[in-house]
């Protein structure tokens, strides 16, 4: 629980990293209806794209500087010294991560997708898909940092976007099923699976990334 | 290995692309015993460090450490957060509870700053902190990367005399520095 307490404390820090892509997020979900008619139908037709598009970009701002500040300032070092397993630090790192800025994100889509639709099923069912996808989402960014650990987050963002697109085709898929009524929670179970294979390999492959990138 | 030696270091080379940083590199370093690495900035003296600590790996080579209670590491980087306090960066060194930790405050004369950001410290006195992971940390190995840069006369006394302290305590040392300091050491000569 210590590490989990220390990482808060970092990220609680530095402001402009939890805040900054949740501005984001509530920006872009924000403007989407600035850029269509006020209609309710006309709305509803691209909101749930635009809502998964700006968690997507929300996660990948949120890990821009996620390993890069520990590499430069000679933290890692330090943390490979002490024989402390950096499989375990990355897991915790997302864990915060995910806590200061998908929970808070996943609660603005529930708000977001009220205030669009009306509707208080989807609107609750909408709110488990984006607290599973934005965790996805943060454990494939972290993975495209630690590949462009030393070249810029945006190479490895690149890197990673297209393992993302079909975790957004079973969102978009998820989202008729829950306006359909059928098989919403096997979309939420297949995520999960996915969630939960994605969970282990990530901080296993990020640390040897990083163990290379120190090296 | 002889229980005496913490570091036994056989034939280590260390080759970037084709030019060959060092080669044939053996020492040992034993316990109660230092050892200042010496050379030319570019020989390869943070290099060895680099390797004696595991972040790299070398050429060519074997060598061995037995260091039960770990290795502690000053090197060129501080490890410390700009945007937090000296007191928050004390409790992400893992060192708050530490027993000895308001006598290296009081003595490093970090006492008024606790509640000051790393950022707007001197480089001298980020050092300082950076000083408290190494007097705080029981490892029987300790490396240091030019430690005495930007230390004030009086921190670079309390810096050997600490350092002389380890050696009394069976510790190894393995170190590089430019400025001349009153450690015994052995020499080991990069060229």
């Amino acid at each position: 629980m210590k590490i989990l307490r220390l990482e808060y404390l970092k990220l609680r820090k530095k402001t402009r990293s939890w805040l900054g892509p949740i501005l984001v997020f509530w920006l872009i979900m924000l403007a989407y209806p600035l850029t269509v008619e006020f209609l309710q139908d006309k709305l509803e037709i691209g909101f749930f794209s635009v809502l998964w598009i700006a968690i997507l970009i929300s996660m990948m701002l949120a890990t821009e500087d996620i390993f890069i500040e520990d590499y430069n300032d000679g933290s890692l070092e330090q943390i490979m010294i002490k024989n402390s397993s950096f499989q375990f630090l990355v897991s915790m790192r997302i864990v915060i991560y995910w806590l200061m800025i998908g929970v808070p994100i996943s609660g603005l889509s529930f708000f977001f997708s009220l205030g669009t639709t009306e509707e208080i099923f989807l609107s609750l069912s909408i709110f488990p898909l984006a607290l599973i996808s934005s965790y996805i989402f943060l454990n494939l960014f972290v993975l495209g940092n630690a590949l462009s650990l030393n070249k810029g987050s945006l190479l490895g963002a690149l890197v990673t976007m297209p393992l993302a697109l079909p975790v957004l085709i079973v969102l978009g898929k998820s989202v008729i099923s829950i306006q359909l009524g059928i098989n919403f929670l096997e979309f939420i179970l297949l995520l999960l699976g996915c969630l939960s294979i994605i969970m282990i390999i990530v901080p296993v492959i990020v640390s040897y990334i990083i163990k290379a990138h120190l090296e | 290995m002889n229980t005496s030696l913490i570091i036994n270091a056989e034939n280590i080379a260390y080759k970037v692309n084709d030019f060959k940083l060092f080669h044939n590199l053996s020492f040992t370093v034993e316990k109660g015993e230092a050892l200042h690495v010496q050379g030319a900035n570019g020989s390869g003296k943070s290099t060895l460090l680099r390797i004696i600590l595991g972040i790299t790996n070398q050429t060519k080579g074997k060598i061995e450490i037995n260091s039960e209670k770990g290795i502690s590491y000053l090197g060129h980087k501080n490890a410390l957060k700009n945007y937090l306090s000296l007191e928050d960066n004390i409790l992400l060194m893992e060192l708050d509870d530490h027993l000895d930790l308001l006598k290296y405050i009081d003595l490093l004369g970090l006492k008024k700053l606790l509640e000051v950001n790393v950022a707007n410290l001197s480089y001298g006195q980020q050092k300082k902190l950076a000083l408290l992971r190494l007097f705080l940390n029981e490892s029987d190995l300790i490396v240091l990367d030019e430690p005495f840069v930007g230390l004030d006369d009086n921190t670079q006394e309390i810096l050997s005399n600490f350092l002389k302290d380890q050696l009394n305590k069976n510790k190894g040392i393995i170190y590089t520095s430019h400025i001349s300091c009153s450690l015994e050491s052995k020499i080991l000569l990069l060229k």
